[in-house]
């Protein structure tokens, strides 16, 4: 049975790495610029999504019944509504309900009860397409028993261009950042392969497969994807932090996802691409010298 | 076990090495391969080792087609050879034990036989002595019966030396060949590609003469044929 001595291909990997000791940091450097951009837009688009969610902009309007309806009358309004076409759901909110929303938010409300609960009945509706918003908001109006269309359409289209905005730097930003990243693993690894081409040559001699003589530049591609998501980890904790506390001290109304939350969504996130580009890296590199 | 036959190799810019080789070398034999430089050994060691491909015949190693052996089946092949160069290629950070046991590792040999084979080898080699030794520290002579120890580590069916005694004093040589000859005794088929016209003379071996990338002698207990 063909037994390999995994601190042979271990060792070997650090070997290069030190070796080439400046093109690995730069290539550690690089690697890890990307993954603190990659993070940090990532953590505004989930920010601004979670802030439409917490305004109800996401796809949603609230119709508001006549406080004086009759509950056949709102539930005829529910019925009417799920009829019309560009809905997804529909969800009531009776008085008292609305009334403990409230309660939860304001604290002018806590004198108000069930018998002075000035709030209507009403239905949050979720929407499918933001186009045919107009025609469902003119709809919506013609329903009796309907008060008031709550529909923040243009505030929400303006949310959502800007977040779209983000998300096309994000990706241009994602697309040149790893295109470089892989050219500088790829360089980094070459040299180590060059200054190990007599051994390689040696190795191929005495039957080295080609896994044999990959495998600790795959290791080194994958510790540089290593360590760089763990130094972008920490600085993107350290600059998430910073924002948070600049913004929250201006900016009273925007949320802020708590990074305790995220942490591992982040690291694993970060380690996942890290090591998959330097990795990448480290074939490609090996396949061209291998296939000459 | 070798069969070249009508074996042609062109490389890309043209130039035509081998212009239609037969040449069939038997398990257990010795052949000295020898010509002017330009003559075609380099390529025809190269085609043995797989580090090229014939352009036109059918070569054969053994139970390897080498016309149709595809790259993932080259290490396997190769395992199945002991290569000596003329620059010994050893690893100068390695001690002559672990030169000649890497050649083991990389093929996945437990460590235990490593332990136990490795000695033998290099009492074999007449190097019993030196195996903490690290290249630098030993002679020319030395250091190619390192290359030889390794080239025998995985026990191969076919050890080729390509210049073996180049870089080596002619006292050192001899021993050198001295040691192939022995090799040979114990089943090894050898195939020494040589210059040297003292050595082929004095051995008396099969001798492949090529000249121009054809054979022009090929004789048994030959001697090197200056006039080619």
């Amino acid at each position: 049975m063909k037994r390999y001595n995994p601190f042979y291909f271990i060792g070997q990997a650090f070997e290069g790495l030190f070796r080439n000791g400046v093109m690995s940091f730069a290539s550690v450097a690089v690697l890890m610029s990307l993954l603190v951009v990659i993070g940090g837009f990532a953590l505004l688009v989930s920010n601004i999504n979670m802030n439409l969610e917490e305004f109800g902009l996401i796809n949603q309007i609230v119709v508001f019944c006549e406080t004086d309806a009759t509950e056949a009358e709102i539930e005829d309004v529910g019925i009417a509504i799920g009829k019309l076409d560009n809905i997804a759901s529909v969800v009531r909110v009776t008085k008292a309900e609305g009334l403990e929303q409230m309660k939860a938010e304001y604290d002018i409300y806590d004198d108000v009860d069930e018998s002075n609960n000035p709030l209507p009945d009403s239905y949050v509706i979720t929407y499918i397409e933001n186009e045919k918003v107009p025609e469902l908001d003119y709809q919506l109006n013609a329903i009796p028993g309907i008060a008031k269309v709550n529909n923040r359409l243009e505030l929400a289209t303006t949310i959502e261009s800007f977040k779209h905005g983000v998300m096309l730097v994000f990706i241009w930003f994602l697309a040149i950042l790893g295109v470089v990243s892989i050219f500088i693993i790829i360089n980094t690894i070459k040299l180590s392969v060059f200054s190990r081409r007599n051994e390689i040559s040696i190795m191929q001699y005495v039957g080295a497969t080609d896994w044999f003589i990959s495998l600790p530049y795959i290791i080194e591609g994958a510790v540089i994807g290593l360590v760089s998501s763990v130094a972008a980890y920490f600085i993107e904790w350290y600059i998430y932090s910073y924002i948070e506390r600049l913004v929250l001290t201006d900016l009273q109304m925007i949320t802020f996802l708590e990074f305790g939350s995220i942490r591992a969504v982040v690291l694993v996130g970060f380690i996942a691409i890290g090591v998959l580009l330097g990795v990448l890296g480290s074939v490609i590199s090996l396949a061209r010298y291998l296939k000459q | 076990m070798i069969d070249f036959v009508n074996v042609k190799k062109a490389y890309p810019n043209g130039t035509m090495a081998l212009k239609g080789i037969n040449l069939h070398i038997d398990e257990g034999e010795f052949v000295f391969v020898c010509g002017p430089s330009g003559a075609g050994k380099s390529t025809l060691m190269k085609l043995l080792l797989r580090e090229e491909r014939i352009t036109s015949g059918k070569l054969t190693v053994g139970d390897y087609d080498l016309s149709e052996l595809s790259n993932f089946r080259v290490p396997y092949y190769r395992r199945e050879l002991g290569v000596v160069f003329q620059d010994f290629r050893l690893f100068p950070k390695k001690t002559v034990f672990e030169n000649v046991a890497f050649a083991m590792e990389v093929v996945g040999t437990p460590r235990s036989k490593i332990v136990r084979r490795v000695p033998a080898i290099l009492n074999t080699v007449n190097l019993s002595g030196k195996q903490d030794s690290f290249p630098h520290e030993i002679s020319g002579g030395e250091q190619q019966r390192v290359a030889l120890a390794r080239a025998l580590a995985n026990n191969p069916k076919v050890v080729i030396a390509d210049e073996p005694t180049g870089n080596i004093d002619p006292k050192m040589s001899l021993e050198i060949m001295s040691l192939l000859v022995k090799i040979n005794k114990i089943g090894k088929t050898v195939i020494v590609v040589t210059h040297e016209k003292d050595l082929v003379d004095y051995y008396k071996q099969r001798v492949v003469m090529l000249d121009d990338g054809l054979i022009t002698e090929d004789r048994v207990g030959g001697m090197f044929n200056e006039e080619v």
